[in-house]
């Protein structure tokens, strides 16, 4: 024999897997190859050291009563899987579909997706008739402007409502009927979810500024009730920090420009008192009007 | 407590050693348990226990989840040993479950213990130059050794040289233990003891290169 051949097979040789024959091939070039010989000393020297190997575990005394405490546990009866019983039973088994099933339900929901941005992208524009809305400082606004015109931008809005008479003769409708297609935000269009709550703040500033901005102030009137609007500011001026520092954070700089803008209209609409002078919300609203912000924010 | 995995396995082929125990076959055992003898587990309890965790604990490298997984081993044993087929022998099979009880656990862990490589510090600081002679060695520094080399091993070489190596398995039980073809096993043996040697190399003096 060789020794290529039986340093090839030593391993089986001391691990006891070879068959007699083999086993005396081995031995007898064993006793005339020293090379071969050395080789084998050294396997079985590393077998010695492994044998050496303490892991110094001991089983705690606990463990039998944890085990017995379990086993006395109601049993799930093993069912074998060759009998009769097993077979039948089988027959009416829900299969298991496991990653199939996830990956089907995956494919699924994208196809969903998709149905979704074709339908929205595809969607015949409707036309809904609504009175426009005074002082708006750019046609892009006023084109944009129906959005607010809807009851949830009056409810949010009690500035405008209450100073604004012309406001309360649009018509109703339903928001789900209008062409929603130029929005300012839309879940599809924010697909990360910081992005989406970043469109939903603004959309909700831009309402809020439009009716500070929209507000017709009577030289009469002793005192304005903005309490409503100061609560909101104040929240939106809270969303509005966070959001600008996350923006930093990511390196969204004209997020962050935007949001920065923003932040000197929250604070002063949120340092007002609850009754305001007709002094004090006119200077806020004559600098939404100069800076144009909420032209900035429709283009956001 | 050494040398725990050199002998247990074989207990069934020591008749004497520990004849209290071994009065009962392992068969007789496995029959007793599935006529409701409570006692007859606890004897495999206390035969296997050790192996068990042992095992467990080459492959988990972690000695509390050792405890709690060689505990759900047997667990699961009992639950399962009326299907055990009559000419399995019980230590494969309980090495089989315990295998696939460190396997769900290993797939479940998050990768916060980190694997050791070749290139991990503590590894290379002990491979140093200046070899020390194994029966110098302190016994502590070995089974570190070991223990981070086997560590560094993937999963199915350190399971089929665990089961070699310190469990004395014949190739047809780790076969049947892991599923693996004996061509697989031969390989995955064959590459784990020469990456466990070139690790303990310079401190067991063992120089053969196979």
């Amino acid at each position: 024999m060789k020794c290529e051949v039986s340093q090839e097979r030593l391993e089986e040789y001391l691990d006891g897997e070879l068959n007699e024959r083999e086993s005396r091939e081995i031995a007898t070039h064993l006793a005339t190859c020293s090379s071969c010989a050395g080789a084998t000393a050294a396997l079985s020297a590393e077998r010695d050291v492994f044998s050496r190997y303490d892991r110094e575990l001991a089983i705690p005394p606990s463990m039998w009563d944890q085990i017995d405490e379990r086993k006395a546990a109601p049993l799930i009866i093993p069912v074998s899987n060759n009998g009769f019983g097993a077979r039948f039973a089988a027959l009416f088994r829900v299969p298991r579909l496991g990653f199939s099933f996830a990956a089907a339900a995956v494919l699924a929901m994208f196809a969903l997706v998709l149905v979704a941005v074709y339908l929205r992208s595809h969607k015949p524009r409707q036309t809904v008739a609504y009175t426009p809305v005074p002082e708006s400082s750019t046609p892009h606004e006023q084109i944009k402007s129906k959005s607010s015109t809807s009851p949830d931008a009056d409810k949010s809005s009690p500035i405008l409502a209450r100073h604004n008479p012309t406001r309360r003769t649009v018509p109703a409708v339903s928001r789900h009927n209008i062409d929603q297609s130029d929005v300012l935000s839309s879940d599809l269009g924010y697909p990360d979810i910081e992005d989406q709550e970043t469109a939903k703040h603004i959309e909700q500033t831009q309402n809020l500024l439009r009716s500070i901005r929209n507000v017709r102030l009577n030289d009469n009137d002793a005192e304005i009730d903005v309490s409503y609007d100061k609560a909101l500011s104040r929240r939106l001026l809270n969303e509005n920090i966070v959001l600008r520092r996350d923006a930093e954070m990511k390196a969204k700089y004209p997020t962050k420009m935007l949001l920065s803008d923003l932040e000197p209209f929250l604070i002063d609409i949120a340092n007002l008192p609850d009754q305001a002078k007709p002094e004090d919300v006119r200077v806020i609203k004559e600098r939404v009007q100069k800076t144009e912000i909420v032209a900035a924010l429709i283009g956001y | 407590m050494k040398r725990l995995a050199l002998y247990e396995l074989n207990l069934e082929a020591q008749p004497g050693a520990f004849a209290g125990t071994l009065m009962n076959s392992s068969r007789d055992l496995v029959t007793r348990v599935c006529q409701g003898d409570q006692e007859a587990f606890r004897l495999i309890f206390d035969r296997y226990s050790r192996p068990v965790i042992s095992f467990i604990y080459d492959m988990v490298n972690d000695r509390e989840l050792a405890e709690e997984l060689t505990q759900e081993t047997f667990v699961r044993a009992f639950r399962a040993i009326h299907s055990m087929k009559p000419e399995t022998k019980l230590s494969t099979w309980l090495f089989g479950i315990a295998r696939n009880v460190a396997r769900e656990s290993l797939r479940a862990r998050t990768r916060s213990t980190r694997e050791v490589t070749l290139e991990d510090e503590s590894v290379m600081d002990l491979s140093d130059h200046n070899p020390v002679p194994v029966d110098r060695l302190l016994s502590k520094e070995l089974n570190d050794l070991i223990r981070r080399s086997l560590a560094a091993l993937d999963e199915d070489k350190r399971l089929v040289f665990t089961l070699k190596v310190f469990h004395q398995c014949s190739y047809e039980e780790i076969a049947e233990i892991t599923g693996f073809s004996l061509a697989k096993l031969k390989t995955d043996l064959h590459r784990a003891r020469a990456e466990m040697r070139r690790r303990i190399q310079p401190y067991a003096g063992v120089g053969y290169e196979v």
